[in-house]
């Protein structure tokens, strides 16, 4: 357009010059007039230009310039500009809105004309420019503006340091300005000089900036390619030469080199875990750590691809004939990119650790190793890195807990849970089982303690072992599955990672439901109490009048040889002493248990020997009564049943004893009486050990034991588990501490094996001994009797010769004294095996008093005091006695 | 001028400048408080002024080289006076 013809633009254009460039005050006319046609020359000149033909006349164009200008510089007045701009073009007056925008935005961040401006290249340049009209004037004015000049003399040198930057940004900067510029460069030289002020840092950093040497491939290449190369594709300037290596172009300058190494790292690892990603997974909680993973790395992605549009928005706005291709401008750089993958690449770091290490871990181990991670690690991104990737790995763990604990089942196809199905095939299993100590409670599920991840303790694993194990033997041994199933619709929740808290509080309340419906089950449905107490008073012989019953009525049939005994028999008395004493208001259904049959027969047995109680035991109780626990009752019952047998012998034997003393043992034999007297000592001592040994046993040990089960089993919070326990430690306590299980220490025994069972084997030696005396004393009671009959009928005999003959009788005397010697001749034998089998029972019994008087255990202990109160015996120690012993034994046998 | 062919017929001519006015007076705010935000520390006569020049035609490159340069010219005039008065 031209310019001259019209008034409006050059009335404008003065009004302009008048408005910007003040008049000085000092200048007259003249010189103000002067300067007002040089500047309006200039302007004219400019105008008169062309111009860059390079901006469209697009609306949009401008304002989007604007706004992305403020997006980088003041993001919160962006907004008002968009306001702005809306009512401006709302408004009807302009119709080249984007023009003025334009100029808005040429104008933007132009120093203050108000303020002294700081020297910079730009009004370096321009000087010249606009001189060049007036170079008379330019002349006068030299001396002056070269005052302040000797002010900053210092400046000087350090001035002149950054010289030739400044000069070699000049090219540039002018191949903007046009074509006028050609001939202001004459006159740079003498005036760039004058003008020194302290140049501000921006200037210092550009001139460093454009101190560089060029380099190849180019920094925009290298941008170009990064995204491919994040993304772990292969590009022109860096390829990857293997799976695991990009190669870097060997012609880049050592910084450069090491900031591709940096960027090189996350390209790397996200080539490794997307082929980790796509890798087959080991079980389900192999497959979420995939998932999750691959999550983070889509996450990766999309910062990648944030990364290219900034990266080409850059690049296309790219100067490409400013220093180093404009770069430090564009915003973008290797640098600022190595930046904004920093922390991505942390997060892949710590991906690839734990994808590598997940290699050789599966289920529960691979979540502690996550949660090690989030727990453990001192940095803070780490952890939360890691608790994010929990969240979702764990999810298929929490998924089968919430099948474990809400339903009884365990689904658990690749074994990550850390409960699992015992195979009956392990070794040991199979030695557990021969023991009888297998159940369907405790060898069907187990825990592995290598699988329990570390979000839950140990005890909390336990917990929900025992919940899940519960609800499972619920369902299938106490066959109530309508409860199980009513209870898992009602309560089951949705497991998730990270509230720990409300988690645990779930499954307390999930614990303490099932326990007490478990426990509920046990005492109501199956009477296990009921049965326990059974045990006690029929096999233990708590039930004193049944047991006396039962004995009296099956003596005499016992007595006979084993092969005699009959089931019907026994059954039969048994029903009889069920009748005849209290145990008839037992429960039908304990009584239905109740039976009695014989042991497997060895010869020469009689009935003693293999006659047995036994109390039948089913499914579930028998979770709790195991086999081993029956055959400890057993082993028990039939240890009472020998001393009970043993007790009512002697009884047996004392009454006879006893009434025979008033009629027929009275004699006047002076050896026979002494016999008598000291076989009733004996005999008394023998009733006072059985009866001591009884009462340790029954109320000492078994009443005692009773009661810790009784309390432990009433507890608030039993559980079945702590119930079989009890019922184990009452068992043992038993046979421990009734003489039947306790060992002697190792080091006395090792030259004689066949005391491995020293109580029960002592025990059994002295109820032999007093069961050999009884029938001594048998064999004397008969022997007096029949002496009694002897010298009845002698005197009757007497009494009939003497009146019949007359006094004197020839063939009785003979016959008489025959029949004396007789007799008598059995008495001395009886005398002296009397005598031994006292002094064995009494050796015996002393070194038994000897043993426990050393025994550990208080009760034991306290049995040998009881036995010997007044200290008759003198306890022997074994130690001393081990010679003596078997010189004593021979004694005894002989 | 394209404005001028907007004249509707019939409309009593000083309104219409009343109402042109109004708008004008609008469009230099907004311009004026667009440049502020932008830090281009124009007032606002230069900024009608610089809006009438662009509605005749002056490309708004060259204007903004011509402020620039007619500030420089500015500073130094100032630079000039405080010089002398020292």
């Amino acid at each position: 357009m031209s310019l001259g013809n019209n008034s409006r633009i050059s009335s404008a254009i003065d009004s302009l010059i008048a408005h910007l460039v003040p008049a000085d005050p000092d200048d007259d006319d003249q010189t103000s007039k002067e300067r007002h046609d040089n500047c309006f020359e200039l302007v004219r000149s400019i105008l008169e230009n062309p111009g860059s033909p390079a901006v469209s006349s697009d609306v949009n164009h401008a304002s989007d310039l604007i706004k992305r200008k403020l997006i980088q510089t003041n993001p919160s007045q962006a907004l008002r500009f968009s306001n702005l701009y809306t009512r401006l073009l709302s408004l009807p007056v302009l119709n080249q809105k984007w023009a003025i925008l334009y100029l808005l935005y040429q104008l933007s961040d132009s120093p203050d004309p108000n303020e002294p401006l700081p020297l910079s290249p730009l009004r370096q340049l321009r000087q010249p420019v606009h001189r060049e009209p007036r170079p008379r004037q330019e002349k006068e004015r030299q001396p002056r503006v070269a005052a302040p000049t000797q002010t900053s003399q210092e400046d000087e040198a350090f001035n002149d340091a950054f010289a030739p930057g400044g000069l070699r940004g000049f090219p540039p900067e002018q191949a903007t300005r046009g074509p006028g510029n050609e001939r202001a460069t004459s006159g740079q030289s003498t005036h760039n000089e004058p003008k020194r002020e302290p140049r501000n840092v921006s200037l210092k950093s550009t001139l460093l900036a454009d101190n560089s040497v060029v380099i190849e491939p180019s920094e925009t290449a290298l941008l170009r390619d990064l995204p491919f190369t994040l993304q772990g594709l292969s590009s022109t300037t860096l390829p990857f030469s293997k799976e695991t290596s990009l190669k870097l172009p060997p012609t880049l300058p050592p910084p450069l080199i090491s900031l591709l190494h940096t960027l090189a790292e996350p390209s790397l690892l996200y080539r490794g875990l997307s082929t980790f990603v796509t890798s087959p997974a080991g079980g389900l909680l192999g497959q979420s750590l995939r998932s999750a993973i691959n999550n983070e790395l889509r996450s990766y992605l999309s910062l990648v691809a944030t990364l290219e549009a900034q990266i080409r928005r850059a690049l296309s706005s790219l100067d490409e004939s400013a220093p180093r291709g404009g770069i430090g401008k564009a915003g973008v750089t290797l640098k600022r990119c190595v930046v904004w993958t920093r922390e991505a690449t942390m997060g892949l770091r710590l991906m690839s650790l734990i994808a590598e290490e997940s290699k050789s871990k599966r289920g529960g181990q691979l979540v502690s190793l996550i949660h090690g991670f989030s727990a453990a690690h001192g940095d803070p991104i780490v952890a939360a890195f890691a608790e994010r990737l929990l969240a979702h790995v764990t999810r298929p763990f929490y998924d089968i807990l919430r099948r474990w604990i809400y339903d009884g089942e365990l689904l658990d196809p690749f074994l990550e849970f850390f409960v699992k199905e015992q195979r009956p095939s392990d070794d040991d299993r199979k030695d557990l089982k021969a023991k009888g100590l297998t159940s369907v409670w405790n060898s069907k599920y187990e825990v592995d303690d290598a699988m329990v991840p570390s979000i839950i303790t140990a005890d909390f694993a336990q917990k929900v072992f025992l919940i899940g194990k519960s609800l499972n033997f619920i369902r299938h041994s106490c066959g109530d599955s309508q409860w199980v199933e009513a209870y898992s619709k009602t309560s089951s929740k949705e497991l998730r990672y990270g509230d720990t808290a409300t988690l645990e509080a779930w499954i307390d309340e999930a614990y303490k439901t099932t326990m007490q419906r478990l426990m509920q089950l046990m005492s109501s449905k199956f009477h296990l109490f009921d049965h326990l107490q059974a045990l006690k008073n029929y096999i233990l012989l708590g039930q004193g009048d049944f047991i006396a019953l039962l004995m009296e009525s099956l003596a005499a049939n016992l007595d006979r040889p084993a092969g005699a005994q009959y089931r019907h028999t026994l059954t039969a008395q048994l029903e009889h002493a069920i009748r005849g004493s209290n145990a008839q208001y037992d429960s039908p259904d304990v009584l239905r248990r109740l039976d009695a049959r014989m042991l497997q027969l060895s010869h020469g047995d009689i009935g003693w020997d293999c006659f047995t109680l036994e109390y039948k035991i089913d499914a579930p109780v028998d979770v709790v009564v195991t086999e081993w626990g029956n055959r400890q009752y057993l082993k028990v019952f039939n240890f009472l049943w020998r001393i009970k047998r043993v007790e009512f012998a002697l009884a047996s034997t004392w009454r006879r004893c006893m009434t025979g003393a008033r009629g027929v043992l009275q004699t006047d034999d002076e050896a026979v009486l002494q016999t008598w007297k000291s076989t009733r000592g004996v005999l008394a001592e023998m009733v006072h050990f059985v009866g001591q040994l009884q009462y340790y046993i029954l109320f000492e040990v078994i009443e005692s034991s009773w009661t810790e089960l009784q309390k432990n089993i009433r507890k608030e919070d039993c559980t079945l588990d702590d119930l079989i326990r009890a019922h184990t430690k009452y068992l043992t306590a038993i046979t421990q501490k009734g003489l039947l299980g306790a060992k002697r220490k190792q080091h006395v025994e090792q030259d004689n094996v066949e005391d491995r069972n020293s109580y029960m084997v002592q025990l059994g030696e002295l109820l032999r001994t007093m069961l050999a005396y009884r029938d001594s004393v048998d064999g004397l009671y008969s022997w007096s009797v029949s002496d009694f009959t002897r010298r009845q009928e002698a005197d009757a005999a007497d009494l009939l010769g003497r009146n019949v003959h007359g006094g004197v009788d020839s063939p009785d005397p003979f016959s008489s004294a025959a029949a004396g010697g007789q007799v008598r001749s059995e008495m001395p034998a009886l005398q002296e095996r009397l005598r031994q089998l006292g002094a064995s029972f009494r050796t015996r019994l002393q070194i038994l008093l000897g043993d426990l008087a050393y025994q550990p255990d208080v009760d034991m202990r306290f049995l040998g005091v009881a036995m010997n109160f007044n200290d008759v015996y003198q306890p022997v120690r074994r130690k001393t006695k081990t010679a003596g012993v078997p010189s004593t034994g021979e004694k005894g046998k002989g | 001028m394209p404005k001028d062919d907007r004249t509707p017929k019939g409309t009593p001519l000083a309104t219409e400048k009343a109402e042109k006015q109004a708008a004008a007076h609008q469009a230099v705010d907004i311009l004026h408080e667009i440049s502020t935000i932008l830090n281009c520390h124009l007032d606002r006569r230069t900024v009608s002024i610089c809006i009438s020049l662009i509605e005749n035609g002056i490309n708004p490159e060259a204007l903004a080289s011509v402020v620039k340069e007619l500030r420089a010219e500015a500073q130094e005039v100032q630079i000039e006076s405080a010089s002398r008065q020292r």
